[in-house]
């Protein structure tokens, strides 16, 4: 029998005979709004170049692999012992001493700034303080590769292109650890007896050993093995999703901190709370050790130029090496000593902990001050700015993070966001844009790499100027800069952080810390040639800590399931007992399972950053956020000036709102089926194949059963219901009434820090795994397929009533509830053509803003493109695009995300 | 002798590096040439002792495993 369903905009599936097992259904494998575009694939408008030293820079990262060391970890842990019985801030010092002392120096020709995570480009390196588990449990298999020996040819090497610098098998001498990082195989075994080391005394095992005194820990463990939540929080990455703070160290260089250590270690020895007195005592240490750091590559600089014949090349590596030894001591004197030193303390946080999303925060407005000087000077030019920015840009693109798999690949997918944030407001209330955030667009433009992504802060007073460069930025197909509403940020913190004294002025220093984590900051006075400037920097810990990623789909799914995981088939939650008769009902029990898995991850997660902040305290980080350097207290003691940091994250939020439109239209409202045959449409995946099985992870290009026909009305009636993001108030409404209710329930929980937590909505990359483990939904997604991305974007496909349809949807609630929203939409690259499409675009997303939206970001591309690249990624190396938050190369993502950014609509047209 | 092993040798993956006298890219475990001097790593070192293929100890009373960069290392002795 022959069949045409429409599925969404262009989607038709192929006829089907009933004699078929299996039909592929995919004639038009892309979702578009507006006219499909014909002919051959539309590349984006002309990009950049940047100089001939960073495109040198920029082709050997493109050739290199992801890599790890163990000499950090081992000099560490070493260290660790050796102090054992100390204080044990102390003890946390001195072992990181050892191991910055200890790094590898190593300098690239060409590089204008020094320093890096580890001896290697890409180089990180295991944690295991934090987690030594995964070594642990893959003990014998690393081993294994570890006797295996052999000599590897460039050949071989470069056969491992796929995946971009993932190191995705063991090859001759490297072994690859989790697909990703490589390592020498005679560094495993000293790895493993490290890791052992740290049995029952890592974060993780000491974290796990005291949450299990957690009332219905046993909830807990279902809830994560289930993957209704997707991963802990206190030892995978118990930092980051924050801005950093170079205050101190551009206003008085490291001797500087280290006399004010001395001066506060006599003002509280032998007084009364003297913890301050051993955090004065621990940063003493560990500036130390950074100074060793420091000097050791100085000395490498000098080794270096001793063996180059090249004058210019020579007169560098001195330069580097004159830079460093000043820096080592002393407070920046240029725009590039400023430069290099923000670069220091930047690797230096990084190598603290395992940490995503730090961000630089608003760095061109920090920089400013110098770079002024500089050029008024007549010593720097607008070039030279911008191959040194170029040179930053490398630099933060190199950065690799060496934490749980789950978690790198799984949320990460690789990236580590740091996001560099221009515009907003200065102190007064006037636009802060200056010049040099100009340069800084341009340099994104000329190389145009994933880190640091940048993000808009718009507001109405900043000059046109500034946002039409921000335009020809975002139209090249960066993806960056993602456009954020400034309004909406200070009102959220303002209504968050007045407790602890926020005021509005405070207010406008915020940043967005990791992808898109609205972030405390506070202004401080920069001194430099008698003239004193405010600069913005973060002033609290990690924002984005606490319950990470609640998949609401699964938490329907559980619902509907009596309590039940249906994939394991375990039991999650209490059997509910509910007919679930009525939508009040089935919104009742969502929210009881919604609560109860807040409320143990929170528990959970507040015991786990507990005991992090005992063994693994911040010192680093500490010594740089205001106010922990002036009242002695580290983070995990409230030292921030601001600490009501702990959130919810979730993800699905969008299939959950569509599922439950589909239920009250279908079952409840117009009783067209009955919760029972919706439940057995869900349980066969409306006669499909599973997206695990098919290897496709989008809606389009599934694969249908035999059975497909007995779930076919069911399945239509799924797919027909209201869609969130076509400005329909039937979905609309239940979208407004989740996001009120799940605001406010945040704060009915405290976090460590004793504040109440607030709702964080963004995907990153979780709507893969967590769609991959996720039985069909209400609203007609098939099997392990992927989530909308984001918290606002429309499913893929779903969106037909055109952009501003989409943007009344996305404001249906008041988006400053939360400490964000993300809304990420692809159009292709003829819409925005010429200086015409950059006004229609500058235009479409402030109406979008002004409706008090928070966030929107682009994808500018031919889907016809992406799937190209994903049949030839050896043509595609330095192909970017925006996943959700964050840039990436898109060889580096892994198949679930490159299927779901495929999918989503496309929009041909944006009147 | 491999470049891996050699004191010019700069590493920029696990896999590959740079020659820091003539800048070409070499392989690591690919032959040394003329010019290659022993790298500073532990094994080099005269406070090392080996006891069997990946362990030794380090002044005595450390673990410590032979390819370890010693470059940093201030106990190190030829």
């Amino acid at each position: 029998m022959a069949l045409n369903y429409w599925l969404y905009n262009n989607l038709i599936f192929s006829i089907m005979t009933e004699n078929q097992d299996c039909v592929q259904c995919s004639t038009d494998i892309y979702n578009y709004y507006g006219t499909k575009p014909e002919g051959e694939i539309q590349t984006r408008e002309a990009k950049k170049a940047p100089t001939q030293r960073v495109e040198k820079a920029r082709q050997m990262y493109f050739e290199t692999k992801s890599s790890a060391s163990v000499e950090f970890p081992y000099w560490y842990t070493r260290r660790w012992e050796e102090v054992e019985g100390e204080v044990p801030i102390i003890r946390r010092a001195e072992a990181l001493k050892a191991g910055f002392g200890h790094l590898t120096p190593a300098i690239l020709p060409g590089e204008l700034l020094a320093m890096r995570k580890a001896n290697y480009l890409r180089g990180s390196y295991p944690m295991p303080w934090l987690s030594e588990a995964f070594f642990l449990a893959k003990e014998d298999e690393l081993y294994k590769e570890a006797q295996k020996s052999g000599k590897v040819s460039a050949d071989e090497v470069t056969t491992m292109g796929q995946g971009g610098g993932n190191v995705t098998k063991s090859v001759g001498n490297v072994i690859s650890i989790a697909g990703k990082f490589g390592l020498r195989k005679e560094e495993m075994p000293i790895l493993i007896k490290t890791a052992k080391k740290w049995f029952n005394k890592s974060v993780d095992d000491v974290g796990h050993k005291y949450e299990q005194l957690v009332p219905d820990y046993n909830t807990k463990e279902e809830i994560m093995r289930a993957v209704i939540c997707m991963f802990d929080s206190g030892y995978t990455l118990p930092q980051g999703r924050e801005v950093m703070n170079y205050y101190y160290p551009l206003q008085f260089g490291i001797e500087g901190i280290k006399n004010i250590c001395k001066e506060k270690q006599d003002q509280t020895a032998g007084y009364p709370d003297m913890d301050r007195l051993y955090f004065y005592k621990a940063v003493y240490i560990m500036l130390e050790g950074l100074q060793t750091w420091i000097m050791n590559y100085a000395k490498e600089a000098r080794f270096m130029a001793s063996l180059e014949d090249n004058q210019t090349q020579k007169e560098e590596y001195l330069d580097i090496a004159e830079r460093l030894e000043w820096l080592t001591k002393n407070k920046p004197r240029t725009f590039h000593d400023s430069l290099q030193l923000v670069w220091i303390f930047h690797v230096a946080v990084l190598n603290e902990d395992a940490i995503s999303g730090l961000s630089p925060g608003r760095l061109g407005q920090v920089l400013y001050p110098f770079w002024k000087q500089d050029m008024d000077q007549g010593i720097l030019t607008k070039e030279c700015t911008i191959e040194l920015l170029e040179c930053m840009r490398m630099k933060f693109t190199e950065l690799d993070c060496f934490a749980s798999m789950g978690v790198v690949g799984g949320v990460l997918s690789g990236n580590t966001f740091n996001n560099l944030c221009i515009g907003g407001l200065d102190k007064d209330g006037d636009s802060a844009a200056n010049e040099l955030e100009m340069l800084i667009l341009e340099s994104a433009m000329s190389c145009d790499t994933p880190q640091p992504t940048l993000s808009l802060l718009y507001d109405e007073k900043l000059p046109e100027e500034f946002l039409l460069k921000g335009i020809e930025c975002t139209k090249i197909g960066t993806g960056y800069p993602a456009w954020i509403n400034n309004r909406v940020a200070m009102e959220f913190l303002l209504n968050n952080f007045k407790k602890e004294g926020m005021q509005l002025e405070e207010a406008r220093a915020w940043a967005i810390g990791g992808c898109l984590e609205t972030s405390p900051g506070s202004w401080m006075p920069l001194e430099l040639n008698e003239e004193t400037y405010f600069i913005p920097g973060g002033s609290a810990p990690a924002t984005s800590v606490g319950v990470h990623f609640i998949s609401l789909p699964k938490v329907l799914e559980a619902v509907l399931f009596d309590g039940l995981d249906k994939r394991t088939g375990r039991r999650v939650y209490p059997a509910h007992g509910s007919k679930l008769e009525s939508y009040e009902e089935i919104w009742t029990v969502f929210k009881k399972y919604f609560s109860i898995t807040v409320e143990v991850l929170t528990l959970a997660n507040n015991i786990q950053h507990d005991i992090w902040g005992k063994i693994s305290p911040s010192i680093i980080n500490s010594m740089l956020k205001p106010d922990c350097l002036e009242v002695g207290k580290d983070i995990s003691h409230k030292g921030c000036r601001y600490n009501r940091t702990f959130n919810v994250e979730i993800c699905g939020g969008v299939n959950l709102v569509n599922s439950l439109a589909s239920i009250k239209k279908n079952v409840i409202d117009e009783k067209k089926l009955s919760l029972q045959e919706l439940k057995a449409a869900i349980e066969s995946n409306f006669g499909y194949l599973s997206a695990l099985e098919t290897g496709s992870y989008s809606l389009i290009e599934q694969v249908k059963t035999k059975n497909y026909m007995d779930w076919l009305k069911i399945h239509k009636l799924c797919l027909d219901a209201p869609k969130y993001g076509n400005d329909d108030k039937y979905v609309d409404n239940i979208f407004k009434e989740w996001q009120i209710w799940f605001s406010k329930m945040c704060e009915n929980y405290r976090s460590l820090y004793d504040k109440p937590m607030y709702s964080c909505q963004i995907s990153v990359s979780t709507h893969a795994p967590m769609g991959a483990v996720t039985l069909a939904t209400p609203d007609g997604r098939l099997c392990g397929t992927t989530f909308a991305d984001g918290s606002v974007s429309a499913y893929p496909g779903s969106d037909k009533n055109g952009p501003y349809a989409l943007f009344n949807s996305a404001t249906c609630y008041n988006h400053a509830l939360s400490q964000n929203s993300q809304l990420n939409m692809k159009i292709h690259p003829s819409v925005v053509k010429g200086r015409e499409g950059s006004r229609k675009f500058l235009e479409m997303i402030k109406a979008y803003l002004r409706k008090g939206a928070f966030h929107i970001q682009f994808n500018i591309v031919d889907s016809r493109m992406l799937k190209d690249a994903q049949k030839n990624p050896e043509k595609y190396r330095g192909l970017m695009v925006r996943v959700a938050g964050f840039t990436q190369y898109w060889v580096e993502l892994g198949k679930q995300i490159q299927d779901e950014v495929i999918a989503r609509t496309e929009y041909e047209q944006i009147g | 002798m491999i470049h891996y092993d050699c004191k010019y040798y700069l590493n920029t993956d696990v896999f590959k590096g740079i020659c820091k006298r003539d800048k070409s890219n070499i392989n690591a475990d690919d032959e040394a040439c003329n010019n290659f001097e022993k790298a500073q790593k532990c094994k080099h070192c005269s406070n090392f002792l080996l006891y069997g293929n990946d362990w030794g100890t380090c002044m005595s009373k450390y673990e410590a495993y032979p390819e370890m960069n010693a470059v940093t290392c201030n106990d190190f002795k030829q």
